[in-house]
């Protein structure tokens, strides 16, 4: 009776200790021992904690240890422990990015020829890696946001009635839009090194919108002779202001997710609208449809917006498959 | 003067149970304390080890004041006294055995193979023999009574309080009792209260007799001496006679 | 009277208001006296040790198989829960990051906590207040026996000591059943169930765990052996006795649990 009470609360005991401590470990992800550290510094590490995970053309070798500014403040040191047997490159760098869109950041071991635009920091240290941080896709989502602002702001111009002005303002409009969306290829190509799937689909989007964009400039060109008043120099000035207006957008990671789809919506009612007048625009009616009357602006057009808007209509409906791309 | 119980006052939620009860019981003596159930005789008992803390009044055994003892002191007391319990509070989770091995784990000196004997001797003083194994659900009302006993003289006390130990047996398991009771005075020269609202029971074992009435000593006396006297609550307890007992009270019932 | 003037059924309210506070006053004593005195009778280790063994084997190994069974549902639930709630935008992976860290940080200490003060906390109440009924307690007394060394340290320490390793496995079962669960249910991988059991895991979380059962398993028995002495009349008293130890040791597990969690996290 007493050694099998004996035997019982032992073997309770043992089993209790061995589950706390083999499932502790293994949750962490390591063995302890055998990890060999690394190091690297990046200027900023967008929302890398301790415990995110390190990977290696894909393949998740190792964890954060710890992220620690450096005494100097001038860059972030982060620690890692890695599988021993990893032949890191002669040229190896650190990009930190986001593993997906829940704000779960991880380590990529890479080359600094694969993400050749990108400037990594060097630390003075020997053996730390050089390191760099790609942008937060909550600033892709606010461009998104963006775009979808100002087409409707183009609609609503549309539904004005044409003037100098509004032919003036429709112009400036149409170079915002080409910065737009030359900024949003440059975000895009930047991410396309890790993630070119969807990369190939956005940056489609972007070409064709940046192609309809030019189409509506050498139109709007054309149309420069009509207007007497039209001020170059001002347009242009304008022009810069909306790009700086673009560069200072950012958005928290989270709240992302609700701006992506209140976007998305948007820019979709938007966009039907924007189409109902194109194709009244397009059968020649009103001063709209004359001046207009180009087929080659008008078709541009067409193409450039049912893009987009199946871009956006599919963000919309299916947002997994793009979190499945890791990209929104 | 082994025992001295002098204005006793205890109560409890209000109600007085005890209210200056005085007695004396000799070396060597076993004294009954009867009176109806329910009247205050088991808290008595319980002033005598400590149990209870009394409200008023004097608590002396053997020559210590038991509610001034340090818990050191009141350990060592209690070793010499054994209380039987009413229904023996027997540990039920245990054998007899081990029940009456309970009290001889904490002496010093006492090893396993010396306990073991005192067990086996104790059982044969209550006419155990051979029951030592069985657990106290496995034994009749009378058996379970003299385990209590059994257990309570296991250390050899000097002095022993009965709480009712004849409650609930038929007569001939009563006299059993009973007269171990005397074997345990004659035997072991034990100093031993007896409270008991079981006047046969009382008579036989009794040196000296106190009926407890009100919460205080009413009479007092040596057996002969109650069967003659001539007090009314007395005769009216010892008679059964309701209307004699609470005839000074005016036929309340009232109980303690 | 003078002093108060209310006088007949209008000072019922207060008296009985009056009556219940200083009961509860009382309450309060009782229980500072048992745990200063159990503390002292921490010292009479030859009272106690050899009692300690069969505790821990009733506290500790009887309760396994209820805590892993309460653990098995715990753990489908969560993990049916769990897909159902995170449809949509946020990936499947994420219901083993539910499953595991509610398993770990509250289900699992909770709910064994919970069920073992039924189990375990009104069993000891029970049969401490019988023995207090049946005088057994005083008996231990008169045989020169602490009744708290012998009967509430060990059994508490029992508390102590084993309901971590309890909660331990009953955690784990949990997650394995969620993960069981994961693969026949919610069509997912294990390697799918793993990224997310690992995505936020900290071990400080099984810290916290441990700490959480550690006070649990002292609640549920001394609220136990509290309830269990303090009984009074008889075979009724006894069931009161449990139903007070159930109730009073869940609420102290639940402000507990919420004391934690405001102060360790």
């Amino acid at each position: 009776m007493e050694r099998r009470r004996e035997i019982w609360v032992g073997a309770v005991v043992m089993f209790g200790i061995a589950v706390g401590v083999v499932g502790t470990m293994w949750l962490k992800g390591g063995w302890g021992s055998d990890q060999v550290a690394l190091r690297t510094a990046s200027t900023s590490v967008g929302q890398l904690v301790a415990g995110a995970s390190v990977k290696f053309r894909g393949v998740a070798v190792g964890r954060v240890e710890s992220v620690t500014v450096v005494p100097t403040g001038e860059a972030v040191m982060v620690e890692m422990t890695v599988r021993p047997d990893l032949a890191i490159p002669a040229d190896a760098a650190v990009v930190v990015a986001p593993e997906s869109f829940f704000g779960d950041w991880q380590a990529e071991i890479t080359t600094r020829e694969e993400y050749s635009s990108l400037t990594f920091y060097e630390h003075a240290e020997d053996g730390v890696l050089a390191g760099a941080a790609l942008p937060d896709f909550s600033r892709l989502t606010a461009t998104a946001d963006e775009i979808a602002r100002r087409l409707k702001v183009m609609s609503d111009r549309f539904e004005i009635a044409f003037t100098e002005e509004t032919a003036m303002n429709l112009r400036h409009l149409i170079d915002n839009l080409g910065v737009i969306s030359d900024d949003l290829t440059t975000m895009i190509s930047q991410q396309a090194a890790r993630f070119d799937e969807l990369a190939v689909g956005v940056t489609e989007s972007a070409r064709e919108f940046t192609a309809a964009a030019r189409v509506a400039r050498t139109t709007m060109e054309k149309m420069d002779g009509i207007l007497t008043d039209a001020n170059v120099g001002t347009m242009l000035g304008d022009a810069g202001e909306s790009m700086a207006n673009l560069k200072t957008l950012t958005g928290d990671m989270r709240a992302a997710m609700t701006e992506l789809r209140t976007a998305a919506q948007q820019g979709s009612a938007t966009m039907t609208r924007l189409e109902t007048l194109l194709a009244s625009a397009e059968s020649g009616e009103g001063l709209l449809g004359r001046l207009l009357g180009d087929p080659e602006l008008a078709d541009g057009a067409t193409a450039a917006v049912a893009n987009l808007n199946q871009l956006l209509a599919d963000i919309k409906e299916n947002p997994t498959r793009y979190l499945s791309f890791s990209i929104f | 003067m082994s025992i001295q119980l002098d204005e006793l006052r205890k109560s409890f939620d209000g109600k007085e149970v005890l209210r200056g009860f005085t007695l004396t019981v000799e070396d060597g003596e076993t004294s009954a304390i009867v009176g109806p159930s329910g009247c205050g005789k088991s808290v008595l008992l319980k002033h005598l080890v400590g149990l209870l803390r009394p409200d008023g009044g004097t608590v002396f055994v053997d020559g210590q004041s038991v509610p001034e003892l340090r818990k050191k002191e009141l350990v060592r007391l209690r070793r010499r006294i054994g209380y039987v319990f009413q229904f023996a509070a027997l540990f039920d989770s245990m054998t007899i055995s081990a029940n009456i091995a309970m009290g001889l784990r904490r002496l010093p000196g006492w090893d396993r193979k010396r306990i073991a004997s005192r067990v086996e001797e104790c059982l044969a003083l209550v006419d155990l023999n051979g029951l030592g194994e069985r657990y106290p659900a496995q034994l009749s009302g009378g058996q379970r009574k003299r385990a209590g006993l059994a257990r309570a003289i296991a250390a050899s006390p000097k002095y022993l309080l009965y709480d009712e130990p004849t409650t609930g047996l038929d007569p001939v398991t009563t006299s059993v009792i009973d007269r171990l009771i005397l074997r345990m005075r004659d035997e072991l020269g034990v100093t031993a209260l007896v409270v008991t609202h079981d006047m046969t029971s009382a008579f036989r074992v009794a040196d000296r007799i106190t009926l407890l009435h009100e919460g205080r000593a009413r009479f007092t006396g040596a057996p002969a001496e109650v069967r003659t006297a001539d007090d009314d609550v007395l005769r009216g307890f010892v008679d059964g006679d309701p209307a004699l007992y609470y005839g000074v009270q005016g036929g309340q019932d009232d109980g303690a | 009277m003078v002093l108060f003037p209310v006088t007949g059924h209008l000072s019922r309210p207060f008296a009985a208001s009056g009556r219940s506070t200083l009961a509860a006053l009382g309450s309060v004593g009782r229980a500072w006296a048992l745990f200063a005195g159990s503390l002292r009778a921490i010292g009479e280790l030859r009272v106690w040790g050899p009692m300690l063994l069969p505790q821990m084997a009733r506290v500790g190994v009887a309760s396994v198989p209820i805590a892993l069974f309460i653990a098995t549902f715990t753990g489908i639930v969560m993990s049916l829960q769990a897909s159902y709630t995170l449809t949509g935008a946020i990936p499947h992976y994420f219901v083993g990051t539910l499953v595991g860290k509610t398993m770990i940080m509250e289900l699992g200490p909770a709910l064994t906590g919970l069920t073992l003060a039924g189990r375990v906390g009104a069993n000891i109440s029970a049969e401490l207040g019988t023995m207090r009924v049946t005088e057994q307690v005083d008996a231990l007394e008169t045989l020169a026996y602490n009744p708290l060394a012998y009967l509430v340290v060990p059994r508490v320490l029992a508390g102590l000591v084993m309901f971590p390793f309890v909660v331990l496995l009953a955690i784990a079962m949990g997650i394995a059943s969620g993960w069981l669960t994961a693969l026949e249910l919610l069509d997912m991988s294990s390697a799918e169930f793993i990224k997310g059991l690992r995505l936020f895991f900290a071990p400080w979380d099984v810290w916290f765990a441990v700490i959480k059962s550690v006070s649990f398993g002292a609640v549920v028995t001394g609220v136990g052996c509290f309830c269990g002495l303090q009984t009074e009349q008889g075979a009724e008293g006894v069931g009161k006795s449990a139903t007070r130890t159930v109730v009073i040791s869940s609420m102290l597990i639940l402000c507990l649990d919420a004391f934690w969690a405001a102060t360790l996290l």
